[in-house]
């Protein structure tokens, strides 16, 4: 099935939330975020894989492994968590900045609702010279709402199969 | 240089040199002394199901291909071509019947028989003796209830006797249930820089940083009453819980009220209704002791130098150094076979929940340790000591286990063991070298006798 392009309209306003969500999770404004998210959210991130081209993965291939699989709820507890003060790897806070771009948004069956694609890169400045880098590629959908655009799932794909920070103490 | 490893390691009190966190010379004796000949985890049964199966994993820093045969065997080979060294198979696991080398081509059965050379007649002019460039396959390898061990060195005692009476704790997860357990999903991989050892004494036996380091987790499970058993509850409490060490540097460090294992998860309850449906098939198996008090608790096992398991939270985890300030961490988790795929799916998002690479508690370990090793480097700091001297003294025996027993989950008898097996490998020159105790008394008597 090929996918029909949103309006340029939606494109647009989609967009701006993305950039708006970006800035609240860099600077972890999660309360805002919440805000964004639907009641049925389901989020998600699986841990990569490194597979032969051939080896087709099949019934008997291992269960994907989830990094994130989260609803509203257990978000929630995970940004509670944060929200203790308890948290001692976050103080001083970490520095990072969520880059969204490869923004690309399609109609689905359903009216008000859109697929959208996009990448995110993940810049984290952490203690004295330590630099973290995370390249994710999202699926979501969002949902037009009285609340404006909320997200109602998120599918992220990591690009690494070994993760390479001692934390992940943040949102994508 | 054995008197300069006598000054490393204290025993009595408890007492290490930072230099083993840093230094480049001590982590290649390492490689050598304990990885080249320590019975090392590969894989789980369950990862190799059919002939041609592999996976691609580590032992020390050697890169190793296990391998299901056709008659069902296992054999781990050296991941690297016979020829010019490249590396055979870059993926992480899957299925081949073949191992093919991407520089000349050389290409290789699964058995590890070199079985096909470009231009063998023209080039060679048939002089190469193929039968003599097979893989190189790892010295000795076994499996105990499920989990496939190697070493690289033909010298060492069976596996069966190198986890010696740890064999009797394992049992309470991999044998508690007649069809055994099961790895779900795939591995969750972290590179850490952090030297080996100070994740393994971590979970090996310090209970003390759980209210601390985790403190942001714990209160949030509590308050979200996710955790069912809350915080500072005396189901948890020292008098009900244990340290065990002295079983060849294997440790074990566990709660005995029989249900504390699923503390964290948010779908407890059908657990326990599990624990409720089975207790009595575990009694059976275990005797009353561990199929009362041990299944189903908080437990965290070491099999030194670098597998830890937890029953109860579910995860299985290996450890592949990197260098003295770096390793990779790769945690399953763990189920019995027989549970329902609901509670399989329920254990593996409560495993990656709270100790996979995003995990809640996972979280909190990773930079303090960090910090240790990174605190282990300078001129100054390396010179320091560090000290795991809680609770000297109070060892003894109880009858209703083996090995070398003192109460409590903060308590740090386990990792002054887990540092006494480093220094007598470390020390020794062959296994004949290496003294094996199970119990207080053979431990005091073999105290130094490395």
């Amino acid at each position: 099935m090929s996918l029909q392009a949103a309006t340029n309209d939606v494109y647009l306003d989609i967009q701006k939330r993305l950039y708006q969500e970006a800035r609240l999770l860099s600077a972890e404004q999660y309360d805002d975020w919440v805000l964004m998210l639907s009641d049925k959210l389901y989020y998600r991130m699986d841990m990569p894989q490194k597979r032969l081209r051939e080896d087709k993965v099949s019934d008997r291939a291992p269960a994907k492994t989830p990094i994130f699989n989260d609803n509203l709820d257990s978000l929630k507890i995970r940004i509670g968590r944060f929200k203790t003060g308890f948290v001692w790897s976050e103080n001083p806070m970490n520095s990072s900045r969520h880059i969204v771009s490869n923004v690309e948004v399609f109609n689905t069956s359903k009216t008000g609702q859109f697929k959208v694609y996009s990448i995110v890169e993940l810049h984290r400045s952490r203690l004295d010279s330590e630099r973290k880098r995370f390249t994710v590629g999202r699926e979501d959908i969002w949902n037009k709402s009285a609340e404006g655009y909320q997200l109602l799932e998120r599918i992220m794909t990591l690009d690494d199969s070994v993760v390479l920070d001692s934390n992940m103490n943040f949102f994508l | 240089m054995k008197q300069e490893l006598d000054d490393l390691i204290d025993f009595k009190t408890g007492r290490q040199k930072r230099l083993i966190y840093s230094d480049a010379h001590i982590y290649k004796l390492e490689m050598e002394k304990i990885f080249g000949r320590s019975w090392l985890f590969l894989a789980h049964d369950c990862q190799l199901e059919k002939p041609g199966d592999f996976v691609r994993t580590f032992m020390g820093e050697d890169e190793v291909l296990v391998v299901r045969q056709t008659d069902n065997s296992v054999k781990a080979f050296l991941n690297t071509c016979t020829h010019r060294g490249n590396r055979l198979c870059k993926a992480d696991h899957g299925n081949s019947k073949t191992f093919v080398c991407n520089y000349h081509g050389w290409s290789f059965g699964f058995d590890g028989e070199l079985t096909s050379v470009p231009l063998e007649d023209a080039a060679y002019k048939n002089n190469l003796d193929k039968s003599k460039f097979g893989m190189v396959e790892v010295e000795q390898i076994a499996n105990y209830k499920g989990l496939i061990f190697a070493t690289f060195d033909k010298e060492a005692p069976s596996l069966e006797d190198s986890l010696g009476e740890m064999k009797w704790y394992m049992d309470i997860w991999l044998d508690a249930m007649p069809e055994g357990t099961e790895l779900v999903g795939t591995a969750m991989k972290v590179e850490l820089p952090v030297n080996w050892k100070l994740a393994i004494e971590n979970v090996s036996g310090d209970g003390y940083h759980l209210g601390w380091a985790h403190a942001g987790a714990m209160t949030v499970t509590a308050e979200s009453g996710l955790a069912g058993l809350s915080v500072g509850n005396s189901e948890v409490d020292n008098a009900a819980a244990v340290s065990v060490a002295g079983m060849n540097g294997n440790t074990v460090l566990a709660a005995l009220d029989g249900k504390s294992g699923y503390a964290f998860y948010n779908e407890y309850q059908k657990i326990w209704d599990y624990l409720d449906e089975n207790r009595e098939t575990a009694v059976e198996r275990l005797g009353p002791f561990r199929g009362e008090k041990m299944w189903g608790s908080q437990i965290n096992m070491t099999i030194f130098p670098n597998l830890q398991f937890l029953p109860g939270l579910n995860w299985f985890r290996v450890y592949h150094p990197k260098g003295p300030g770096k390793f990779e961490m790769w945690t399953w988790a763990m189920v019995d076979k027989r549970m329902t795929d609901e509670m399989k799916e329920i254990i593996l998002n409560n495993v990656s929940r709270t100790f996979g690479p995003a995990g809640m508690f996972d979280n909190d370990d990773g930079d303090n340790l960090a910090a240790a090793t990174q605190q282990s480097s300078g001129w100054r700091s390396s010179q320091m000591d560090l000290y795991a001297n809680m609770a000297l003294g109070v060892e003894h025996s109880r009858e209703e286990m083996p090995g070398v027993v003192s109460e409590g989950l903060v308590c740090e008898q386990n990792q002054r063991y887990v540092y006494r097996r480093w220094l007598e490998m470390m020390k020794a020159d062959s296994w004949a070298d290496i003294p094996f105790y199970n119990s207080l008394e053979e431990a005091r008597a073999t105290e130094g006798k490395s």
